[in-house]
């Protein structure tokens, strides 16, 4: 198990880094509760962000962002909520994600928001 | 952080305010629209967080709601747009809130431009109404924004220039004035020159023109029927300033008036296929009903072609706006009231063959198909018909005759001349096909010879009391083309000429 994660594991060190190069601070990683798991979560100011990391060694199957489905989402939204209650945080939150794709870095700010996980209509 | 903005929804012709509140608060990311609004407008979502990003202003974090007042109108449209944006922007105070009361309308695109919406004339006329300080508009709606007397109006073609509107570093440029009113160009018609004889029927159009009556011309197929009514665009009056503005409201609701275009100059003709259904005639459809051709007609022609192919429960329904002038669409969420003052023109064969009473052409029709055909047009529906005319087939003399025939222009300026004593000398009266009950009395004097005309006319074809008022009401027109103040004998029978031809029913 452990083991399998370790590129996993890698590539959010190298995120974590990248964020502080950002002038964020960590707040949380790998951060679980019963729905699902958050792998970053650092604070942007005044904003709370919850940061998806996902990588791939080679090219193909659509790249690590096509890897952050719907259902994926939901499970980083079911734990940002347990968290937002757990810390009693007041703050604008926000989803990010980090992809990692050789040396490729790409961070998608906002990637995604409560309403495109459970659309109200 | 609360963001507060003004916008107008259109309900009909007519504009109402509705409130945009913006809420921007802590939470996990979450974008809402609230207060009764349709699909495209919880879209426009998609639309303001990539035309905010894209415009170069940061979509804020956290929970945003933005709630349009009141709540139990029900939105649609993409207007709301460029005011939910603007109001999140000023929520999360990126931009600072307008000193003055402003409608703001607008639908964005994904790079932050502004697009033009639909119905900006009655919103900006709201806008006025309510004594708002101005109305922010799309720059390709500016034409007619700027129509309004008194208004206003900032044309904006970005997100960013309406935000730099708001912040002051654009002046507030007064509304360029109103066009001057006066049609500039000729309505695009077939001119009354290329039709071969049928002098009858141009005369009834004529009439018809100039006195709003409703026509039924009824004639063998390639007689002329379909060419003398694509004459007649160009025999109608022009249309007074006020008139002009209400078919304006109506193009512009429906979202046909033509980028730039700003007052429709010509009246309006409108010429559906008979295969047109219930909703497209009178207005309806999903949501919100739309305005159908009966409102597009409005202070213009209704030209139905081949009138007995029409489905008769769409030919029913024209009863009550021929009466009315307006129609009352009503569904279990809204009731909506469209202007529908048209003429009725209408144009069919005598019998399924078309042949019944030429003299070269047997008609093939048995009496059964003749009735049938014929029960297609309801005795009500007839009723307000006020010209019937035969359209019958050429004599050969006549189809090969290149005689000079008198071109449109000289009709329509005879017409032109009616209509403006018809409005001068009968306020309240917009044509002589509204005259009735009182009005009728004292606008129609007769002279002793036409009463007495009239008189013996009443009882030799048992004329009821609404056929004597048609009577009345063509010879007021005819008088009124003729220059009269008084209906003389002549006048009535040529009217009682128009009757006379039309026993469509009771033949």
């Amino acid at each position: 198990m452990h083991r399998r994660d370790a590129p996993g594991r890698q590539a959010e060190d190298n995120a974590c880094k990248l964020l502080r190069g950002l002038g964020y601070a960590i707040v949380a990683r790998n951060w679980s509760s019963r729905g699902g798991e958050l792998d970053i979560v650092a604070r942007d100011g005044d904003i709370l962000v919850f940061v998806e990391v996902k990588a791939r060694s080679g090219s193909g199957f659509g790249g690590p962002e096509a890897a952050v489905s719907r259902a994926k989402q939901r499970r980083i939204a079911v734990a940002a909520k347990a968290f937002m209650a757990r810390t009693d945080a007041d703050l604008p939150a926000r989803f990010d994600v980090i992809a990692l794709e050789g040396d490729d870095v790409r961070i998608h700010r906002a990637a995604f928001s409560l309403d495109d996980v459970w659309p109200t209509d | 952080m609360f963001g507060r903005l003004t916008s107008g929804a259109i309900l009909g012709v007519e504009a109402q305010r509705i409130d945009i509140e913006c809420d921007v608060s802590g939470g996990l990311p979450c974008f809402q629209i609230v207060g009764l609004p349709d699909k495209e407008v919880s879209e426009s979502r998609e639309r303001i967080r990539s035309a905010l990003r894209n415009a170069g202003y940061s979509f804020p974090a956290g929970r945003i709601t933005a709630n349009l007042a009141p709540a139990d109108v029900r939105k649609h449209g993409v207007g709301f747009d460029l005011p939910i944006a603007l109001a999140i922007l000023i929520a999360s105070g990126q931009i600072p809130a307008p000193k003055d009361l402003l409608l703001v309308v607008g639908e964005l695109a994904l790079d932050g431009a502004v697009r033009p919406v639909a119905g900006v004339l009655p919103l900006t006329l709201q806008a006025v109404a309510e004594g708002m300080a101005g109305a922010v508009v799309p720059i390709d709606n500016l034409a007619e924004a700027a129509l309004v007397p008194n208004a206003a109006v900032f044309p904006v073609a970005s997100l960013a220039d309406a935000a730099a509107l708001f912040r002051g570093e654009r002046s507030m440029s007064p509304a360029p004035p109103p066009p001057r009113w006066g049609p500039t160009s000729v309505p695009p018609a077939r001119d009354l020159s290329e039709v071969r004889g049928q002098c009858t029927a141009k005369r009834a159009l004529e009439i018809a023109a100039a006195g709003g009556h409703n026509l039924l011309m009824v004639g063998p197929p390639g007689a002329g029927k379909t060419l003398l009514a694509r004459c007649l665009p160009g025999l109608l009056p022009p249309l007074s300033f006020d008139e002009a503005l209400e078919v304006t409201k109506i193009y512009s609701v429906a979202g046909l008036l033509a980028r730039g275009e700003s007052l429709v100059e010509h009246r309006p003709f409108r010429a559906p296929h008979h295969t047109i259904s219930y909703a497209g005639m009178v207005g309806g459809g999903h949501g919100t009903p739309g305005p159908g051709e009966i409102t597009l007609a409005h202070r213009g022609v209704l030209f139905l072609d081949e009138v007995s192919e029409f489905d008769r429960r769409v030919l029913e329904t024209l009863r009550q706006p021929l009466e009315d002038r307006s129609i009352l669409i009503a569904r279990a969420e809204v009731s909506i009231r469209y202007p529908a003052a048209f003429t009725l023109v209408a144009a069919m064969n005598p019998c399924p063959c078309g042949h019944l009473g030429d003299e070269l052409q047997p008609c093939t029709c048995t009496l059964h198909d003749i009735r049938r055909y014929r029960q297609h047009l309801s005795g009500p529906l007839l009723d307000r018909v006020d010209l019937f005319v035969e359209v019958p087939r050429l004599a050969v003399g006549e189809l090969l005759d290149t005689a000079f025939a008198e071109p449109s222009a000289a009709a329509r300026a005879r017409v032109g001349r009616a209509r403006q004593t018809q409005w001068a000398t009968r306020p309240g009266i917009l044509s002589n096909a509204d005259l009735e009950g009182a009005s009728l009395r004292e606008h129609c004097r007769l002279d002793p010879e036409a009463a007495q005309l009239l008189r013996r006319a009443i009882a030799r074809f048992a004329l009821s009391g609404r056929g004597h008022a048609r009577v009345l009401r063509v010879a007021r027109t005819i008088a009124d083309l003729a220059g009269d103040e008084s209906i003389r004998a002549a006048h009535v029978a040529e009217a009682l000429q128009y009757r006379a031809a039309g026993r469509v029913r009771e033949e």
